[in-house]
């Protein structure tokens, strides 16, 4: 029916230029001109003009209206003209009437049109257009609490999540330029092909916002790695999950945290890009705990377990620069570990004494007697690094001399030696043995400012096939 | 009020219902919760299968609801988890004791306690309706409708009829 009228206009009662022009606008319509008055927030405060209800929003989305006051032209129900605000010379054009308002000024600028205001946008597409969203709609009955369908179905990992409206997943999908079509690669344990919007449907449901995407999308395209080896690291018995690393200036503009609590709780970015990337595995792969999660004790990173570098001293060379990188480039590091292992040296003042003690630790990393067994990240906290900064070293220097610090003769390691069962195999006794493969310490400089403590995560055992299961970095396409 | 549609995050490869958890092989060493739900006349239904599962040395423990238009309030629904392996739910024959009866094997499910309910004909349509709207796969036995004004060696016989089939739901 809207189509049938000469023009369209449409208004708010919150809006001066709208409140404004109502005078004209009557002059206009006794005139006799045909048209249809849509008011977006209150109608009855326009009722000399008996404007029609456009409370629903659904004429301003069909139409794409901006702002308010805008007024449409219509040819056999198609516009022709659109005139945005109040502007006298335009409207006497329109209105072919040289007297139109003639006390009102030339021009005022009108006031953003209710659709567009945040978050309203999406809900419009999603009610009133195809708005091809391709996933299988689940309809819950009127009195159901969306929150508990969401449990009853599985889809969770025993928390809540936010349920995955269609709004919520166009929103979702506006966090990145990629096709929701685009098929990212093939989720373990059950190897099915996942698409951008599946994982938009996930991102929803872990609390993501949109600015998360793209490390989501960044994070589940190096899981999905075959070196990054997802598959094992979910069934295994193991205790190991993906653990996620960020790096550049993204960290800071989606307001990520590596300093105070780095590794722990109350930081949503880092809490839920984690999560949504094992929601991933869950939902869509079908990784289900005690079905082929076959995990003895599990961890509490497989919930979540993502941070951020501080790259906030220059002398500090990133993770992902050492790993190829350029600095200021956005990147996700992903790790295949174990929750943290505390580390606390408060008297060490050199250099030298500090790499001795956090080989001590480190070589704890899986069982003080295996070697070349697991990789393993160290958190290097502020107070730690600085003791290496001061004395020049950098991150090449403390990788070199924690690794020459690990090494240990294989007579003391081997199976059965100091009266221990594990150890390596008998076969290595007269060799000098490393602890970790060369490229297998990943060191990342973060945490709070105080604090003579570091982090260290053990690196899962499928690292012992030095070259069939590795980390993975991969750039964050914006 | 207008229903809410989600989107579902699976890869819909399976129904959009969570399968009932696996009961066990059999049922010896095992106790069967024998759930009375606290409508009329049930409990001469459940004595006839408590009597049955005796006859054949299964052990069972009665429970009954304090009302059947409600679910069942968490406490008996923790005891019979921390004393039953399996459950039997009866006699569902109306409509809200229907959907609180499928909340609560839904509910003991979750659990770890896998079950069968028994409905009378009239409900087959209410419990499936139900079982959609939660999301899962219901185990289900019918007796003919209505239970409420026959004798008890007719209750009896109705008993008689799905035993077999009630132990076939509550072992794999």
């Amino acid at each position: 029916m809207q189509d049938t009228y000469q023009c369209l206009l449409f208004l708010k009662q919150d809006c001066e230029t709208c409140v404004l022009i109502e005078p004209v606008v009557k002059e206009v319509i006794d005139k006799g001109v045909d048209i249809g008055v849509f008011v977006e927030d209150d109608p009855s405060f326009y009722k000399k003009l008996s404007p029609l209800d456009g409370t629903s929003l659904e004429p301003s989305f069909k139409w794409q209206v901006e702002a308010t006051p805008t007024l449409i032209k219509l040819d056999g129900g198609s516009e022709v003209e659109r005139i945005v605000g109040w502007d006298k010379k335009a409207w006497h054009t329109f209105f072919q009437d040289e007297n139109l308002g003639s006390k009102l000024p030339e021009f005022r600028p009108g006031c953003g049109s209710k659709s567009r205001e945040p978050g309203v946008y999406e809900n419009l597409v999603a009610r009133f257009s195809e708005n091809g969203i391709e996933a299988r709609k689940v309809e819950l009955g009127e009195w159901d609490d969306e929150m508990e369908a969401c449990f009853e179905r599985g889809w969770t990992d025993g928390l809540p999540v936010t349920p995955p409206t269609d709004a919520r997943i166009l929103r979702m999908l506006n966090g990145t330029n990629r096709d929701p079509k685009d098929i990212i690669g093939k989720v373990p344990p059950n190897l099915v092909p996942i698409t951008v919007e599946k994982a938009a449907i996930n991102a929803v449901m872990a609390g993501c916002k949109p600015e998360y995407f793209p490390v989501v999308l960044a994070a589940l395209e190096a899981a999905l790695e075959p070196v990054f080896t997802m598959h094992g690291l979910l069934c295994t018995t193991c205790f190991s999950s993906p653990i996620i690393i960020v790096n550049g200036p993204i960290a800071k503009a989606i307001g990520m945290n590596w300093g105070m609590n780095v590794l722990g709780q109350g930081n949503r970015a880092n809490a839920t890009i984690g999560r949504a990337l094992q929601l991933i595995i869950r939902n869509v792969g079908g990784g289900i705990p005690g079905d082929l999660d076959r995990s003895t004790f599990g961890g509490p990173g497989k919930y979540t377990f993502c941070f951020a570098e501080d790259e906030t001293d220059p002398s500090w060379e990133p993770l992902s620069v050492a790993r190829g990188f350029k600095r200021g480039e956005n990147a996700v590091t992903l790790f295949q570990g174990d929750g943290v292992q505390g580390f606390i040296d408060q008297r060490s003042s050199t250099p030298e004494q500090i790499t001795k003690s956090l080989a001590s630790s480190l070589l704890a990393v899986g069982h003080p007697k295996l070697a070349e067994f697991t990789n393993a990240l160290l958190v290097l906290s502020p107070e730690h690094y600085a003791i290496y900064r001061n004395a020049g070293w950098d991150r090449k220097r403390i990788t070199e001399e924690l690794h020459q610090a690990m090494v240990r003769p294989g007579s003391e390691l081997i199976q059965g030696a100091q009266g221990v069962g594990e150890g390596i195999h008998p076969s290595r006794a007269s060799e000098m043995v490393n602890k970790f493969w060369p490229e297998g310490l990943l060191i990342v400089r973060a945490g709070g400012q105080a604090g003579l403590y570091s982090a260290i995560c053990a690196g899962w055992t499928g690292g012992r096939f030095r070259y069939e299961s590795v980390p993975v970095t991969k750039k964050i396409e914006l | 009020m207008t229903s809410l549609i989600l989107r579902d995050p699976t890869a819909e490869t399976s129904t959009l219902s969570r399968t009932r958890k696996t009961p066990p092989e059999n049922l010896e060493g095992k106790t069967v919760a024998l759930m009375d739900i606290g409508k009329m006349r049930g409990d001469e239904f459940i004595d006839r299968l408590e009597q049955l599962f005796d006859e054949k040395g299964i052990a069972t423990k009665r429970y009954k609801k304090p009302t059947n238009t409600r679910t069942a309030p968490h406490q008996l629904i923790q005891q019979i988890v921390s004393e039953s392996d399996v459950v039997v739910i009866a006699l569902s024959d109306c409509g809200s004791c229907t959907s609180c009866s499928t909340h609560d094997l839904n509910d003991l499910d979750n659990l770890g306690i896998p079950g069968v309910s028994i409905l009378t004909e009239e409900f087959r349509n209410a419990f499936n309706g139900q079982c959609e709207k939660i999301g899962f796969e219901g185990a289900s036995i019918f007796t003919p409708h209505p239970m409420q004004n026959k004798t008890r060696e007719e209750l009896h016989a109705f008993a008689d009829n799905v035993f077999e089939e009630v132990i076939n739901k509550i072992t794999s």
